[in-house]
């Protein structure tokens, strides 16, 4: 059951599988990260709004951000990942939130095969499947180690970035090599 | 510093480098490069680039292209014009509605690309042609002089310096800062705020870099294409107001080709025409490398026709990198 849950990308699929689990702890603490990466964080009755996914894309953002506004960035970043809560200890949430931010790392893979994804020079020369794969590794990188390291936070967001990082090991048999030689 | 850092905090700043060594080559080939008079012109020459590249950076940012930008200068400088010296209205009125105008253009280039799906190169060259085809209407192909010597209020955007505006003057010398100059910093200003302290900056990084992770985010993705190509058309505008208070005579012929090296200065700034990557600050780089180029060359008595090839070169530089960077990074 929590397999499938975790497998599944689609959140009003995700829901339902979720709502029809028997009540217990376990399926408790999905709920409430369930709905911390669901609910209306804006107030303006918006449904399905994946705000880890958007977390995601800004701490991908910030990894490429030069220096000019470092301490802001880091600011941000910290503030980004007490909003993850990836410095969570306490078991069995933090083995949850692993794996619920596996979910969050397989569902941007998913948009990592759309036809304009990594397409270059004004989106007229598509990318090959190659490519594609080579980009996504990078995004990964950037926006778990790669930010990590450029803010001195890779204590602080262990958690995340070894779900990330075991995520795009599943994606294709390439992205290991090309993950530690992007850490490297 | 350790050795990484080095190149990395080089490679971020490499394009201030070619700056340098550009300004130096020139100023040793003619020591009047680098006196004030030319250094004053070559910021009135660069401001109205630097105004049309802050728009033009956000479309390229988003992996888009905006082919119009010199049709809507070229409309805005007839069209204020018009309204000033055929029908007689007040100066900031026509400003007013020029900019408004040239906005309405960005947003028409936005819905051709959002919502109806046409390639941002076809849409935009569409409205190239359509809008100076409206500017040659308007004017029947004839300039429409003495803007300036009618509204002498009009140059104060290309000829006034701080230290000439009285109410500044008031104030004490503050510098010989053109007034266009000035409008250029607070546009860069103002683009730099969007880029890096915006919820839009980072809208406009998402889009670029992944389209479909930022719809499911809840970025209202064509609806920021609305907004990305209204700025770019209100800088153009903008842009075509102070182009119209240099000259002081509207042209429907102004500005061709300009949306060329409006490219050049951003793509040369660092903005991957692959979208989601640049920084504003290169862009200012690549604007201040063109300007000097330029003056440079007008300097050093090179031929319209060589400088062309030259413009040409550098926009085929400046790609050429960009793409054989993302190459080396992937293999």
């Amino acid at each position: 059951m929590h397999e499938d849950f975790y497998n599944e990308i689609d959140p009003k699929k995700r829901f339902a599988i979720l709502d029809s689990m028997p009540e217990s702890s376990d399926s408790q603490i999905m709920l409430e990260i369930y709905n911390d990466r669901f609910s209306d964080h804006e107030g303006k009755g918006r449904k399905n709004i994946d705000w880890w996914l958007w977390r995601c894309v800004c701490l991908q953002i910030l990894c490429n951000r030069g220096k000019l506004f470092k301490k802001s960035r880091d600011k941000e970043v910290l503030s980004i990942i007490n909003e993850l809560h990836t410095d969570c200890e306490e078991e069995p949430r933090k083995r949850f939130l692993y794996y619920e931010y596996r979910n969050t790392a397989k569902r941007y893979l998913s948009t990592c095969k759309s036809a304009d994804y990594a397409s270059s020079f004004l989106g007229f020369k598509r990318a090959s499947e190659e490519e594609k794969i080579w980009r996504a590794c990078l995004d990964i990188w950037q926006m778990s180690a790669g930010v990590a390291k450029s803010s001195g936070l890779t204590d602080k967001m262990q958690n995340w970035i070894d779900a990330l990082r075991d995520e795009l090991f599943n994606y294709d048999s390439i992205c290991k090599a090309e993950y530690e030689r992007l850490n490297q | 510093m350790n050795e990484n850092k080095f190149l990395s905090v080089f490679k971020q700043n490499a394009i201030w480098l070619v700056f340098i060594i550009e300004v130096a080559i020139f100023a040793y080939f003619n020591p009047k490069f680098l006196s004030l008079p030319n250094i004053v012109n070559i910021s009135r020459q660069v401001s109205y680039y630097g105004i049309a590249s802050i728009g033009m950076t956000f479309v390229i940012l988003i992996a888009g292209i905006d082919l119009s930008i010199g049709s809507i200068i070229a409309l805005v400088n007839v069209v204020c014009a018009y309204l000033m010296m055929n029908m007689g209205w007040n100066m900031w009125l026509a400003i007013l509605i020029s900019i408004a105008m040239a906005t309405l253009i960005g947003v028409l280039n936005g819905w051709m690309v959002a919502s109806i799906g046409i390639p941002a190169i076809i849409a935009t060259f569409a409205s190239q042609t359509i809008f100076r085809g409206c500017a040659y209407l308007l004017s029947g192909g004839l300039p429409i002089p003495g803007v300036v010597l009618e509204n002498p209020t009009f140059g104060f955007f290309a000829r006034w310096s701080l230290n000439r505006w009285e109410i500044f003057k008031a104030m004490g010398d503050v510098g010989l800062i053109p007034i266009c100059a000035i409008i250029m910093i607070i546009c860069f200003a103002v683009g730099s705020f969007i880029l890096n302290k915006s919820y839009f900056g980072r809208y406009f990084y998402a889009i670029g870099g992944n389209e479909e992770a930022s719809e499911l985010s809840g970025i209202r993705v064509n609806k920021m294409k609305y907004l990305i190509y209204a700025l770019s058309g209100f800088f153009a505008g903008l842009a075509g107001i102070v182009l119209l208070s240099r000259s002081g005579s509207a042209q429907s012929t102004a500005a061709i080709g300009f949306e060329f090296e409006v490219i050049t200065c951003v793509v040369l700034g660092g903005v991957s025409v692959a979208g989601g990557i640049g920084k504003m600050s290169g862009v200012i780089a690549g604007v201040l490398i063109i300007g000097s180029l330029k003056s440079g060359m007008i300097m050093m008595n090179v031929s319209e026709y060589t400088q062309m090839v030259v413009q040409g070169l550098v926009l085929a530089v400046a790609v050429g990198v960009d793409c054989f960077s993302k190459k080396r990074q992937a293999s």
